[in-house]
């Protein structure tokens, strides 16, 4: 039984403690997880959609929906409406499918936008922008690229093959999940941009 | 430390206190949604920004502009770098078309007059069944008595106003404060041309410029402002000589090489008198028909009696102001004017607007035929006509003597509707034909506004029907005074209207009108833009010009990209005869100014209005972006200045801030003194534009801030032969009210000291004479 004495000290202690803790598992996530409080886990999504039914079935390109991502800074999501391009008529091969299709078209007809969990984050003061990282990858006059952990790319690649180099092959994915085992950290930014001779400037990535 | 089972608990208790709150540190459930939009027009793809061509309406020059929209809301708008008349530049005016937009006081839906007239008080209703029904009752009724006045149209908009006013069996006015009626007139009488030329001074290499403020707001500044860039400093060309003779020293005036303060109404005396000497001294053109052009032995007499030692006295010209002899500087700017050629005249503001404008007009504009300046390089250059048959390339405004008798006619009781549109002839008509009454005390009058803002005609309006502004809206212009071919401007709604405001486009409720009325075979469209669009099948079928197109439908898209279409091959008469003996009969129309009123006393001043630089007659009061855009000379901003000579406001005990009373025959109003050595002794000038009663708080007067009407005080003075105001026939008187306020401007509040002169640096030569 500890005396009256050291009680205080104990709950200070104890305070403490859980703080360090706290702080200690935050880094840890952080320096393990992808960009942070992710884990690279696939986060669930109001409705689900399967890239492997549209992109590796029926080839619809990256930037059919993602139509932005040529254009600027954001790749953006697709508005429901282009959704309806082809679900006004094409219905689910499954019930679930159906399910799904409908969630959509409900979505469309009662004006509800949706909101869908994001799965790629960088930290608010980084400024990354998709067009300039397509227009380096797919310029057929540089003979020699390195990809985001170094590899060497001598073949020019297009849209769909270069967005693989960082979010992985989410062409044959059911559920949208970070790349595995990547990292997309600041030293992963600056080290790629060392290999392909691109500035490092500060101001380059930071707002 | 033991582990007891009490310190067990206690550590397992302090574990999921910490857990609880290591929680509240984590992101927020929503914090990491990306959310997909239902729809997705092209112009709302997030944080990319798209740029429309369309027109700007906040001057009656209306220049091509380009706006930037972000996910659907309009927020800078440009010089469109394709349109041929601004080239990529605009006035600062067209800036704040977007403050029309997103403006606070804009007229959110339909509404019915529920006070007395004119008292401001309204009460909202719908579209259908009220707006609508009671427009079209009001029309059935009285349609074929009604009087709709306007913004002066041209292009597609004109055409259908002209239509549906005679549909009703009705009468369509332009309306325009300070009109170009004389300036038409002058251009008809001398050039024979109906449309307004423009003036080639890129390759000028004398300008000459009788009363028109070109560089600031005279028919189309940024087009001049342009040309005179080159005239000054355009690459291989020598630097030209440009002369003002103008009785206020304007921003214009303070660009010139010699600002010549003439007496005002004397421009025409002046310009003959030069012509005097050019022809007495062989000096004209090679290949001018002096004998014809002047009228034999009877011109020449004509112009003797200008002769410059004739003429000097009467335009008040002393050597203090031409730095020696007026006589002989009288002289040497006729022979400058000749020699320097290619060299061009121009005149209009204050010299078009006395009783003899139109002879002061006529008799610059003539100079040119001596110079051989007309048709050719650096000269006046002519501008086609409309590249339709039925579309209006010029607008028709109604002139002082249309609205005396419109006044009558509702006074009388013959006019029983009232339909206005972008006009507000109360603000911009003087006080003395008292519009307001008649429209307050017609008990069968039945008044209907299509403005989006209240001002001093729609307050008297018993329904107000709000239209679009312009970026929301479809519209085309005829530029005028093109570039000396034939343009087509074109406007697209380029942003729809905020969710809380419910107006309808002004065209297309006269259509609906139309059909409802069974009007519809003079006005068959749908909608104002199926009119366009017919319009521009009309220019495809004609396969010439600006746009190569192989289907109607692509050329409508490239005529909408690029904001018009222009055809450079299709320009207007190279060269026109100057009517036989123009000298001769000219000369024959002279006459002195008069001013009526008060008289000539030696208590009293020339009053010498001008248009504001930003708010014009007053068109753009509501704008708050133009009411703090400083006055090019002065600096003042929100008030309603006076200029006078610094000497005279001594003489009078006047200093800067003192609020003087300006008074005429006809009333009396205030404005803070502005001295200045840059105004003749006898001249005072007040700007136009201030002083509206009713309507936005940016536009109308507020403890503070001196804001008056100039047009109160006009004599309804008319010009000679046009019927228009003559706004700068009036002589006032001035005294002091005994108040005084700090003016708003934004020169001299920092002090400005001749280096040296300041206390520290004295200080620092008497302790060290080496840096004297």
């Amino acid at each position: 039984m500890p005396s009256r004495k050291m009680l205080p000290l104990m709950i200070a202690g104890g305070v403490v403690t859980v703080i360090m803790g706290f702080v200690v598992v935050v880094l840890l996530i952080s320096w393990f997880s992808n960009p942070p409080f992710g884990l690279g886990n696939a986060p669930a999504q109001p409705i689900a959609f399967p890239h492997t039914v549209h992109v590796a079935e029926n080839n619809i390109q990256c930037e059919f929906c993602h139509r932005n991502v040529t254009k600027g800074a954001a790749a953006t999501v697709p508005a429901v409406e282009t959704c309806l391009f082809c679900h006004k008529d094409i219905d689910g091969g499954t019930v679930t499918a159906q399910a799904e299709i409908d969630k959509v078209r409900t979505a469309f007809e009662t004006d509800t936008p949706i909101n869908w969990e994001r799965v790629h984050r960088l930290p608010d003061h980084v400024r990354f922008i998709h067009e300039a990282h397509i227009r380096y990858f797919t310029d057929e006059t540089i003979p020699v690229k390195y990809g985001i952990n170094g590899e060497e790319i001598t073949q020019s690649l297009d849209v769909a093959q270069t967005c693989t180099i960082c979010h992985g092959d989410v062409g044959n994915k059911t559920v949208v999940q970070p790349k595995i085992g990547q990292s997309l950290k600041m030293g992963t930014c600056v080290d790629c941009h060392r290999q392909n001779s691109v500035s490092t400037d500060c101001t380059i990535c930071h707002k | 430390m033991k582990l007891t089972r009490r310190n067990f608990l206690a550590w397992a208790g302090l574990g999921a206190v910490g857990a609880v709150a290591c929680e509240g540190f984590g992101i927020r459930r929503g914090e990491l949604d990306i959310q997909s939009p239902v729809r997705l027009p092209e112009d709302l793809v997030r944080g990319s920004d798209n740029w429309y061509a369309s027109l700007c309406r906040t001057c009656p020059s209306c220049e091509g502009i380009v706006v930037r929209v972000m996910e659907g809301r309009a927020k800078k708008i440009q010089g469109n770098p394709l349109y041929p008349t601004n080239q990529g530049k605009t006035h600062a005016r067209c800036e704040a078309g977007l403050q029309a937009l997103y403006h606070p006081d804009r007229i959110a839906t339909p509404m019915r007059r529920s006070g007395p007239r004119g008292s401001d008080e309204f009460v909202p209703i719908k579209w259908q069944p009220d707006g609508i029904d009671s427009l079209r009752n009001a029309l059935r009724a009285n349609g074929s008595s009604s009087v709709m006045i306007t913004e002066p149209l041209r292009g597609h908009l004109g055409l259908l106003v002209e239509r549906f006013a005679s549909a009703i069996g009705g009468e369509h006015l332009g309306f325009e404060a300070i009109d170009n009626n004389t300036l038409r007139a002058a251009v008809k009488n001398v050039f024979q041309q109906d449309t307004l030329p423009d003036f080639d001074f890129d390759n000028s290499r004398f300008i000459l410029s009788f009363g028109a403020d070109f560089l600031s707001t005279w028919v189309s500044p940024t087009r001049y402002n342009r040309g005179y860039g080159e005239f000054r400093q355009g690459e291989g060309r020598d630097r030209g000589m440009f002369y003002q003779i103008d009785s206020r020293f304007s921003m214009t005036a303070a660009n010139a090489d010699k600002w010549l303060p003439v007496r005002p109404g004397w421009e025409g005396h002046l310009a003959l008198s030069l012509a005097q000497v050019i022809v007495s001294e062989n000096l004209q053109a090679r290949g001018v028909d002096v004998d014809t052009l002047v009228g034999g032995d009877s011109g020449i007499q004509a112009l003797n009696n200008f002769r410059p030692e004739t003429v000097a006295p009467l335009a008040g010209l002393t050597p203090e102001m031409t730095g020696g002899d007026p006589v002989e500087f009288l002289k040497n700017l006729a022979r400058s004017f000749a020699s320097n050629r290619p060299s061009i005249a121009i005149g209009g503001g204050s010299a078009g607007a006395q009783s003899n404008g139109l002879f002061n007009l006529e008799a610059i504009y003539a100079l040119n035929f001596l110079v051989g300046s007309v048709g050719g390089k650096g000269g006046v250059r002519f501008n086609p006509g409309s590249p339709w048959d039925d579309v209006p390339a010029s607008s028709k405004v109604g002139s002082l003597e249309d609205w005396t008798r419109v006044a009558e006619q509702i006074r009388s009781g013959k006019t029983k509707l009232l339909l206005l549109h972008g006009a507000d002839p109360v603000h911009g008509l003087p006080d003395s034909v008292r519009l307001r009454d008649a429209i307050a005390q017609a008990n069968d009058l039945f008044v209907v506004s299509f403005s989006p803002f209240i001002d001093d005609t729609s307050v008297m309006a018993d329904l107000i029907l709000p239209d679009r502004v312009s970026l929301e809206d479809w519209g085309d212009d005829i530029a005028e005074p093109g570039p000396g071919y034939q343009v087509v401007g074109m406007q697209q709604p380029v942003v729809n209207p905020l969710g809380d405001l419910d107006p309808l486009s002004f065209p297309d409720v006269l259509l609906t009108m139309a059909q409802e009325l069974g009007k519809e075979s003079q006005l068959p469209w749908a909608n104002f833009k199926a009119m366009l669009r017919e319009g521009s099948d009309a220019l495809f079928a004609m396969n010439r010009g600006s746009i190569e197109a192989s289907s109607a439908d692509e050329f409508w898209n490239n005529l909408l990209r690029r904001g018009g279409w222009w055809d450079e091959r299709r320009t207007g008469p190279a060269g026109v005869n100057a009517p036989d003996g123009l000298f001769r009969t000219i000369a024959g129309k002279a006459t002195g100014p008069d001013f009526a009123g008060i008289g000539m006393g030696s208590d009293s001043f020339y009053l010498a209005p001008f248009a504001h630089n930003t708010l014009l007659d007053g068109y753009n009061g509501h704008l708050p972006w133009l009411q703090a855009a400083p006055d090019p000379l002065s600096t003042v901003t929100w008030q309603t200045w006076v200029e006078l000579n610094d000497v005279t406001a001594k003489r009078m005990g006047v200093k800067e801030g003192d609020i003087l009373r300006i008074e005429s025959s006809k009333d009396s109003i205030r404005a803070v003194a502005y001295p200045t050595p840059a105004a003749p002794l006898d001249v005072i000038s007040v700007p136009f534009g201030q002083g509206r009663k009713h309507g936005s708080d940016y536009a109308t007067d507020r403890p503070g801030r001196e804001s008056s009407n100039v047009m109160d005080i006009l004599e309804t003075t008319l010009v000679k032969g046009t019927g228009s105001l003559a706004w700068a026939g009036t002589r006032v008187r001035v005294s002091k009210t005994g108040e005084s306020v700090s003016i708003s401007k934004l020169e001299g509040n920092a002090r400005a000291v001749e280096i040296g002169l300041t206390p520290a640096e004295k200080i620092i030569k008497t302790i060290a004479p080496e840096n004297a």
